[in-house]
């Protein structure tokens, strides 16, 4: 009742002032713009193409199926790193107080929800009685669920040199010289949800190159693949699940990821790498979570279930599938004895990739056993993999304390401490790994200490507009796991320690900045430095909104890194440094009849410590037209860049259909141009279509191998149909 | 595998130990905090920018010493005095740098003076002395440094220093050597009554670029500090603690260089006599 006389006091007043009320001036893309900035810079983090998708997936649910902040579901926009912890605890704290939220402006009164944070979680959050109670009936099922198709097209319009018609002698001579497929993409997606507490899904895709239904290859290339050989949908995946029944938390039948903790023990999937939220670096691991994405990579499937009880809640999940590996020798009885490696990428589309398409069965069974009071939480994770047939690396000396063999057990214990200003957090993992292969690198120097791997971090927060973190971690040489994903320099949470420094002020109201110092060590050759190397990572981001419709930021970075020479006069490989710095403006502004417009120049110059380096310039112009109440949005792009290699290249979030990102690694000269259009005919019926092109002006063909073009311009269409019901 | 590592410790420590050292930020406040030291204020202010010393009204003794690389032949020994009298602060200081086979000293007599809040500033006279070991004798100057600090606003403090303005030559020295000129500038900006940060740049003409640095201390306790920085160039990441009583305070740090380790430092400061 306090509250509720409060609120109506605090908001009257509002009124009266004739003043609008935080939420009200908020920029409308926030929460937009928070995940392009992350995507960019895991973009640059990574080596591999990231699935974007995979990992951007619950955010888009949330964007769907917005928190009910009378539930507990709000620790969602602390596991996916929205608000922090502390915004968390005083969450908790004003619910504790006060009771139910009644209206959204409250949240303005909620110590430590600064204008930024507002903007970001206010489109996704909602107020509503807590149903996580509730019985949940059919009927209740049938009239309230939602149920959603996606149908997506894509295609790279160019032809490619991997679609060229080849005879079968031919093809038979060299294997991987054709894509045996059509080019295009197609990926069907179907869920259901009802109050976020029953979900399912099918997801059905082919990616291009991927023999489709109309695609036929002559009878040797059949005999070839043998039982390989494979036509139709590619990928099929589906999940099932439940939450907050009863005792039972949450059970999942079907796709799924698992995270617990701070991820060097289990967290499957994908994370933004290493700033999380402001300047910490504190994962907070989200449990069972359904897969509905198409990512053909570090998933898990099978089934999990999460009960709870009082301060404990204990996870048991068991996983079974077939995932794709090099066989290097094959029984005629058996299936594949040995694997070379273990392949991540999920395309399927020559006689070698097909050949290993599902090659070995991967079973993973292990359980997590979590205790927490009001400020402390510790986990206990355990877990063992199976693999049907023996990994055997090719023997080299970076990759000598890798996983190998058939069999790998892994356990972890990680720990909590939130209270006041302060948030302690780690992580302690240790593998057991007892085949033979790595008992005998284990004489090579791998003593039982280098098994283990370790972070500890401290978040502080002084006063409500400023937090630092001080984080270490220390991973073994020898440390195995093949579903870590925990805070690390590179992709791999193995042979490294370093310390990480951050801090981020809002210094005044609407302005923030973040910045971070890295110092990083691998303590065992990596493949790209043959011999323990160093390095060290500076960022700073300065952002500010002026208004409602106009945000910029300004972000500086400097990394530097070690990797062998190029040098042909040496004979011997020694890494040297080489270092990456790159300054970014953006800018967003819009105006009230629905234009807005975006500008975004990046420089960035590369050095190597061999003398040589290159410099790199991206600018960019967009153009989008939403107006309100209409069914139809417009996004144009017109980018120049200019960069003089590779390795000074520029990174570009680029908008994309929805649940599609791309953010494309540009070098080379030329533009860059797309125009992206949304169509809804219907309440139920979304449509958007994507043409984009780059075009080079120095160069005549387009990239090498099968993904030849011959031409200087290179054109992707995107066609999209959501159905919701 | 250790012993192109040890050949390249060798090799940078051989390039640091060409460049003087005379004005490594001292303290173990400064040295948690990445080296910031231009905006502070204290008795390690007398080596570090003199202006800092200016508002000191206490009778004090400082003692510093760096293990620098955890070596003791790289170590760094200082110490201090400082007298507060009523025409501004006072001040005797003595660094040292190195072994007895090669060391670094420097004799300073500084002097301070408050004028208002919006400016203090700071001269100390330098006695500068290389010792290179009894057969090659010893090389030695006279130079000067000299800060100002400004308490811009309530929060804001501004600090410039500049060590060996004219440079001059190094009497002896074969080569003609010079000791470097060392330009800082930097802000202390006192967020909350507990919590500060730290900025400052700092060129120096033995060292190719600038030095870019960052620090921020937390009061968590009361009089119980809590203190972490950056610096590039070199890359160091710096973490410290301090505590404080009525009469003393001491202050510990360690510096995490990527590749020659970590550096201690500890420092100490005994004050006597009232608040004015």
């Amino acid at each position: 009742m306090k509250r509720l006389i409060l609120t109506i006091v605090a908001l009257s007043l509002c009124f009266f002032a004739k003043a609008q009320t935080v939420i009200d001036t908020l920029s409308t893309d926030a929460l937009n713009e928070l995940l392009i900035e992350q995507v960019e810079r895991l973009a640059e983090d990574s080596d591999e193409d990231v699935d974007y998708e995979e990992l951007l997936e619950q955010y888009i649910f949330l964007v769907e199926n917005p928190v009910n902040l009378n539930s507990d579901d709000i620790i969602k926009l602390l596991e996916l790193h929205l608000i922090n912890v502390f915004q968390y605890e005083e969450l908790q704290k004003y619910r504790r107080y006060y009771g139910d939220f009644l209206f959204l402006e409250e949240l303005e009164m909620v110590e430590g929800f600064d204008e930024q944070t507002l903007a970001i979680i206010a489109p996704i959050v909602q107020i509503g009685k807590d149903n996580s109670r509730d019985k949940i009936t059919l009927s209740k099922m049938a009239r309230y669920g939602k149920h959603q198709v996606v149908g997506r097209y894509e295609q790279i319009l160019e032809h490619q040199q991997g679609y060229d018609p080849i005879s079968d002698s031919a093809l038979l001579a060299k294997p991987n010289s054709r894509f045996l497929g059509s080019p295009q993409r197609y990926q069907l997606k179907y869920t259901y949800n009802y109050r976020n507490r029953i979900r399912a899904g099918f997801v059905l895709e082919k990616d291009p190159g991927e023999m489709f239904f109309t695609d036929h290859v002559s009878d040797t290339i059949k005999a070839l693949l043998g039982d390989k050989y494979h036509r139709g949908f590619d990928f099929i995946g589906f999940h099932l699940y439940a939450k907050d029944l009863g005792i039972v938390k949450a059970a999942v039948l079907g796709d799924y990821q698992l995270s617990f903790g701070q991820g060097l023990t289990m967290w499957t999937g994908m994370n933004f790498g290493k700033i999380e939220t402001g300047s910490s670096v504190m994962k907070q691991g989200r449990g069972i979570t359904p897969k509905s994405s198409a990512s053909e990579y570090s998933f898990m499937r099978g089934t999990a279930v999460t009960l709870g009880g009082g301060p404990f809640r204990g996870t048991v999940f068991y996983s079974n599938r077939k995932i794709d590996a090099n066989i290097t020798e094959t029984d005629t009885l058996e299936a594949a004895e040995y694997v070379s490696s273990l392949q991540e990428t999920g395309y399927h589309r020559t006689i070698g990739e097909l050949l290993d398409r599902y090659a070995i069965r991967q079973q993973v069974v292990g359980g997590h056993l979590a205790y927490a009071v009001s400020h402390f939480e510790v986990g206990y994770t355990l877990h063992h993999t199976w693999l049907s047939a023996k990994l055997q690396l090719s023997p080299s000396n970076y990759n000598q304390f890798y996983f190998q063999g058939t069999q790998l057990t892994n356990q972890g214990i990680d720990f909590k401490y939130v209270k006041g200003k302060f948030a302690f957090f780690g992580e302690g993992a240790m593998s057991f790994n007892t085949d033979s292969t790595t008992l005998l690198s284990t004489s090579t120097g791998a003593t039982a200490l280098s098994r283990f791997a370790g972070l500890l971090g401290m978040t502080v927060k002084p006063t409500g507009y400023l937090n630092f973190t001080i984080f270490y971690h220390d991973y073994g040489k020898a440390y195995q796991n093949l579903f870590s994903n925990a805070f690390c320099e590179g992709s791999r949470n193995q042979g490294q320690r370093g310390v990480y420094l951050g801090v981020e002020v809002a210094p005044a109201p609407y302005w923030n900045l973040l910045a971070y110092a890295d110092h990083f060590r691998f303590t065992w050759l990596t493949s790209q430095a043959y011999a323990p190397s160093w390095g060290h990572d500076y960022y700073l981001r300065l952002s500010h909104s002026f208004n409602r419709r106009t945000t910029a930021y300004l972000q500086i970075r400097s990394k530097t890194k070690m990797k062998n020479s190029t040098d042909g006069l040496v004979f011997s490989h020694y890494p040297i440094f080489y270092t990456k710095n790159s300054v970014r403006f953006n800018i967003n502004y819009g105006f009230a009849n629905g234009l807005v417009f975006s500008n975004k120049a990046e420089y960035a110059h590369y050095r190597n410590d061999d003398g040589s380096n290159s410099q790199g310039f991206f600018i960019c112009q967009d153009v989008s037209y939403k107006p309100e109440n209409k069914p139809f949005s417009l996004t144009f792009r017109y980018a120049l860049f200019d960069t003089k290699d590779y390795d000074s290249r520029v990174y570009a979030y680029e908008n994309d259909v929805l649940y599609s990102f791309s953010v494309p690694a540009l070098y080379g000269k030329g533009m860059r141009v797309y125009l992206l259009g949304k169509w809804k005919p219907f309440n139920s019926l979304t449509l958007y279509t994507r043409i984009g092109s780059i075009i080079y002006t120095d160069r005549d063909e387009i990239s090498s191998g099968l993904t030849l073009i011959e031409g200087k311009h290179k054109t992707d269409l995107k066609v999209e149909a959501i159905w919701k019901l | 595998m250790k012993k192109p590592l040890l050949l390249i410790v060798f090799i940078t420590l051989t390039f640091s130990l060409f460049a003087h050292d005379f004005v490594n930020p001292i303290g173990g406040r400064a040295a948690a905090m990445g080296g910031c030291s231009v905006a502070s204020r204290g008795l390690w202010a007398m080596q570090n920018n003199p202006a800092g010393m200016a508002y000191l009204d206490k009778f004090s003794l400082g003692l510093y010493y760096e293990n620098r690389w955890l070596l003791p032949e790289t170590a760094y020994k200082s110490a201090a005095l400082a007298v507060p009298t009523k025409f501004g602060c006072l001040g005797l200081s003595f660094n040292q740098f190195g072994s007895s086979k090669y060391s670094e000293n420097k004799f300073g007599l500084a002097y301070a003076k408050d004028f208002g809040p919006y400016l203090q500033i700071g001269l100390q006279l330098d006695y500068l002395l290389i010792s290179l070991g009894n057969e090659y004798g010893r090389q030695s100057a006279v130079t000067f440094e000299l800060g100002i600090q400004s308490q811009v606003t309530e929060k804001l403090r501004l600090g410039t220093y500049i060590f060996n303005p004219v440079s001059f030559k190094l009497e002896q020295s074969i080569n003609q050597e010079k000791p470097p000129i060392v330009f800082r500038f930097g802000a202390a900006y006192q967020f909350t009554k507990d919590f500060v940060g730290l900025c400052e740049v700092e060129k120096n003409t033995d060292h190719e670029g600038v030095s870019l640095r960052g620090g921020l201390e937390y009061e968590v306790l009361k009089n119980f500090y809590l203190r972490a920085g950056a610096q590039t160039n070199p890359g160091l990441l710096s973490f410290g603690l301090g505590y404080e009583i009525r009469f003393a305070r001491i202050d510990v740090a360690a510096q995490l260089h990527q590749i020659l380790g970590a550096s201690v430092q500890i420092g100490m400061i005994f004050s006597i006599g009232k608040r004015a």
